[in-house]
């Protein structure tokens, strides 16, 4: 199942990259509109979401060295998440707010069986540990975006609310993108860097803090948002130090490994920490109460929303998809033929060249769509979302070969040996 | 066919046609199989993974299992996957650190 919303996300992320692609004019102007709200949700549910889901069904239970709840119910909610997002995705674009409300609450219903699912499985693990307490919280924050998702529509679809809808809406989406999107990766992290570069976690303590204090700037930040307060650049600080001692974590991290060469999907994660700094920078620059209202400070809400959201969550999971997909196909295809017979590594199941051309046109790419999206460009925009769109048909092509040891695995002879006499 | 005496060096050899499939290294290089028994037929491996809660684990064991039951005179595999001591990168051979790239401190 973890596989299933993989290739629902990839799906979903080449459709949302083609929209983009075919209406440039979306990212050209001010983002509050109902296409543009459609195609994010289908970046965010469709592509990250799905994506984020199935790997953490398929991680939670290694980094915290324990067995999944319940594998019966992934296949409900796989059901529920599919049909809540394509749904909602449809009804955003027609901005038909009671098909948004029907759908957004099947996708609530997956949601829930997601959290109860790994809520129990975390409840076998004692104690709280830095990788635990993210887990937890990353749960905290989705079950709140669902909940907050709702009650926007509900208020859009009654037209009563207590809040300003634009302030109401950036609320939500930072819930849902540092809480659930930043909190997982951040926290897994701590437990896949190390095993990837062979290194340890160096300090537990810089681990717990790192995730206590993007908790508290999240929340901080939620409030000072949705109230319009002028203490937004005091959340947005609070989150930043959060960054600032996950980046010095995973810097020591690096520093201590064994293994001196990097792999590219290692270095596809470690760029899109790397955007953090600029995203930082743009978050402190933007909560600042008397940024002047002008189309480039509100474009620059926009170059916000893709820095976070293309570049340092898409490359992310990106980096991650080239560690999580060969293991599941090579899970099914050859965790029974081990010791039988010679089966390939995990690395041996792409290409590497197409990895490399892979990052070097999504990086370009998503320089160029940030550019153009700040200065309004739309030959710009069709050119830095044409090489992302190249980018991701580069990294379906890999998927491709990948998915094809499903059908042809490739199974060797060992050669003759030795051997024993009594 | 060449016939040799079952001794650690024949089993230890066997074992390097396991690998870690992320790693691409076999077990042996990798310093993950920390003792091997032989009695009456029964071939008993202590081995560890390179991380608690891998999830190669149930693999790599079947694994370890399968090519052992190959050698002639082995009826029974036990495989005993053991955290203490933990593995370490210091563990692996200069083979295995030169395909990994780990460094040799």
């Amino acid at each position: 199942m973890p596989l299933c919303f993989v290739l629902a996300g990839i799906l979903s992320l080449l459709v949302g990259t083609g929209l983009v692609f075919a209406h440039p004019d979306l990212l050209a102007m001010y983002h509050y509109t109902p296409h543009l709200i459609a195609i994010t949700h289908l970046f965010v549910l469709g592509f990250i979401a799905s994506i984020v889901i199935g790997a953490m069904y398929q991680l939670v239970p290694v980094t915290l060295g324990t067995q999944l709840y319940s594998e019966s119910l992934v296949k409900w909610q796989f059901a529920a998440h599919t049909v809540g997002f394509t749904g909602m995705v449809w009804a955003f674009w027609n901005f038909n707010m009671a098909w948004v409300g029907v759908f957004g609450s099947v996708l609530t219903l997956g949601v829930g069986l997601f959290v109860f699912n790994l809520a129990r499985t975390l409840a076998k693990v004692k104690g709280w540990r830095a990788i635990k307490l993210g887990i937890f919280s990353a749960l905290f924050w989705l079950s709140s975006t669902v909940t907050a998702g709702l009650f926007l529509v509900a208020s859009k679809y009654w037209s009563s609310s207590p809040f300003l809808p634009l302030a109401a809406m950036h609320a939500h989406a930072h819930l849902g993108v540092v809480g659930v999107f930043v909190m997982m990766i951040v926290t897994v992290s701590y437990k896949l860097v190390p095993m990837f570069t062979l290194s340890e976690l160096q300090s537990e303590r810089r681990a717990w803090w790192s995730v206590v204090l993007l908790n508290f700037g999240l929340l901080s930040a939620f409030v000072a948002i949705l109230l319009q307060s002028s203490l937004k650049p005091l959340a947005a600080l609070a989150l930043i130090v959060a960054f600032a001692i996950y980046g010095w974590e995973i810097r020591a991290v690096l520093r201590a490994r064994n293994r001196c060469s990097l792999d590219w999907g290692m270095k596809y994660f470690l760029t899109a920490i790397a955007l953090l700094v600029p995203l930082s920078v743009l978050a402190l620059g933007l909560s600042w109460p008397r940024l002047p209202i002008t189309v480039f400070t509100m474009q620059l809400e926009s170059v916000y929303g893709l820095l976070a959201l293309a570049g340092f969550v898409g490359l992310a999971v990106l980096g991650m998809l080239y560690k999580i997909a060969p293991f599941l196909v090579w899970f099914h295809s050859y965790s029974h033929h081990i010791g039988c017979a010679k089966v390939p590594a995990l690395a041996d199941m792409y290409s590497v060249r197409l990895q490399i051309a892979g990052y070097w046109s999504y990086l370009p790419g998503l320089v160029v769509l940030c550019a153009a999206t700040a200065f309004s460009n739309e030959a710009g925009i069709r050119w830095g979302s044409g090489l992302l769109a190249l980018s991701l048909a580069i990294f379906a092509l890999n998927l491709g070969k990948i998915l094809s040891h499903f059908v042809r695995p490739q199974i060797k002879p060992f050669a003759p040996k030795h051997r024993a006499a009594q | 066919m060449n016939a040799t005496p079952l001794n650690d060096e024949l089993v230890l050899e066997t074992l390097r046609q396991v690998i870690d499939p992320e790693l691409a290294v076999n077990i042996v290089d990798l310093g993950l199989v920390y003792s091997i028994h032989f009695t009456a037929g029964k071939l008993t491996v202590t081995m560890t993974l390179t991380t608690p809660g891998c999830p190669m684990h149930d693999s790599i064991a079947d694994g370890v299992r399968n090519i052992l039951l190959t050698l002639d005179g082995v009826t029974e595999v036990e495989v005993e996957v053991v955290w203490d001591p933990p593995w370490h990168p210091s563990m692996m051979t200069d083979v295995g650190r030169a395909m990994t790239g780990a460094r040799k401190d």
